[in-house]
């Protein structure tokens, strides 16, 4: 480390934000929080020093910030290692691989998310039109400016926790500490500085386009999910039908066409096509989650 | 070259160490500790000279949290952003045990040949 030794506790995170350069951001955006905490605490508990003389030492007692983001590399990847379940060696054949992903629990999970990304969109959507709106409209009065800073404090609130739903989902790397606050400063010029942040906006853009996605998400888990499973268990109620079981649901009515599709040969087929949409649904369903996880670390989590 | 290597030695010994320490800190301390609190106890218990830098600890409190040997809630403070207090939970303490085991006959083996 030839660098300068850190003067404040600025310069210490900005070091440290450097060291951590190319790291994931959620691993950052923890690094930079728990230093925080840790600088403001001894700054606190010294009155009589300056922050100066404290960061003198710091690199002795703390660590200095390349020794520190070292530190977080290695915790990072020694918890990733233990936290996740080995993947299941992959099968060498094509067939093995496309049904494969049915031992996949991230399949499972991403079809779960996308099935309550409807809900989860609708609230996200409500609250950020209403929350805009209502910030527009209360603009003139004396209220318009606290009520606004606290629909953006929510909003943060909100964005940590669709983030913690998303790595519990997709598995994808996402904060588990508020994002940095930045240098201290007047009441006013943190105002300015969180209107100018681009991140403030892209959360209020995630959570709006929330809607749209999630119902999208949501047709497509649900249309898949039915029209695969009636596929799959069609040959039971055909047989059924046929064997002259089914009289007690004599109100279902089958229209099958064309004609062949009708015939006993059908029914594997049926069965098979039921089978083969089913997988590409979940195969779909863990991709769409991948997809997803990327999209909202780009709008939540990437500082601008 | 030679406190380079003693740093290197140091350091492959602190890999479990440091959990095991911070959870036996947070096994005797009656209430919920932060990570500035904890760092200052180990400080203070070694006369202030640390076998492993303060900074190293953050890493394995979140890793053990999210272990879920400990539990954190967040507590607004004065001096800077939100604190996060951590607290002991049954595995934890469960692993404890365990850990404190296989130190002590790790101790008693290596002792056997250095002493």
């Amino acid at each position: 480390m030839n660098r300068s030794a850190p003067r404040s506790i600025d310069q210490y995170l900005r070091q440290l934000r450097e060291e951590l350069a190319g790291e994931d951001p959620a691993l950052i955006q923890d690094a930079l929080y728990d230093a925080e905490e840790y600088l403001r605490a001894e700054v606190a508990a010294h009155p009589e020093k300056s922050e100066a003389d404290i960061l003198e030492i710091i690199a002795s007692t703390y660590g200095a910030p390349d020794e520190v983001a070292a530190a977080y590399r290695e915790t990072e990847t020694k918890v990733r290692a233990a936290m996740t379940t080995p993947l299941a060696k992959a099968p060498e054949s094509a067939a093995g691989r496309f049904f494969s992903v049915y031992s996949d629990p991230r399949a499972y999970t991403a079809l779960f998310f996308m099935i309550l990304s409807l809900a989860t969109g609708i609230i996200y959507f409500t609250f950020t039109v209403v929350g805009l709106s209502m910030s527009a409209g209360l603009a003139v009065l004396i209220v318009g400016v606290p009520f606004f800073l606290l629909f953006i404090g929510i909003a943060r609130v909100i964005s940590l926790a669709e983030g913690r739903l998303i790595e519990a989902m997709t598995g994808v790397r996402m904060p588990r500490r508020p994002p940095h606050p930045g240098a201290p400063a007047g009441f006013w010029s943190r105002v300015a500085a969180m209107l100018t942040d681009r991140r403030t906006w892209s959360t209020l853009l995630y959570l709006v386009l929330m809607l749209p996605l999630g119902i999208a998400y949501f047709v497509i888990a649900v249309v898949g999910l039915t029209v695969s499973m009636s596929l799959i268990f069609a040959p039971l109620v055909g047989l059924a039908g046929r064997l002259g079981i089914l009289f007690a649901v004599d109100h279902v009515h089958m229209h099958v066409s064309p004609e062949w599709l009708d015939t006993v040969w059908a029914l594997p087929l049926l069965f098979a096509a039921g089978v083969l949409l089913l997988t590409l649904l979940m195969h779909l369903s863990r991709a769409i989650g991948r997809l997803h996880a990327a999209y909202a670390k780009a709008l939540l989590v990437t500082r601008g | 070259m030679d406190d380079s290597d003693a740093k290197k030695f140091q350091k492959d010994l602190n890999g479990g160490l440091v959990s095991l320490v911070l959870l036996a800190v947070l096994d005797r301390s009656p209430e919920d500790l932060y990570g500035y609190e904890i760092a200052k106890r180990l400080a203070s218990a070694h006369d202030g000279a640390l076998i492993f830098k303060e900074g190293t600890i953050y890493p394995v409190l979140r890793a053990l949290s999210a272990g879920g040997l400990l539990t954190s809630r967040i507590v607004p403070s004065y001096s800077g952003p939100p604190r996060r207090y951590y607290r002991i939970t049954d595995p934890g303490r469960a692993v404890l045990a365990e850990w404190k085991a296989i130190w002590q006959s790790t101790r008693g083996f290596v002792d056997r040949f250095i002493e």
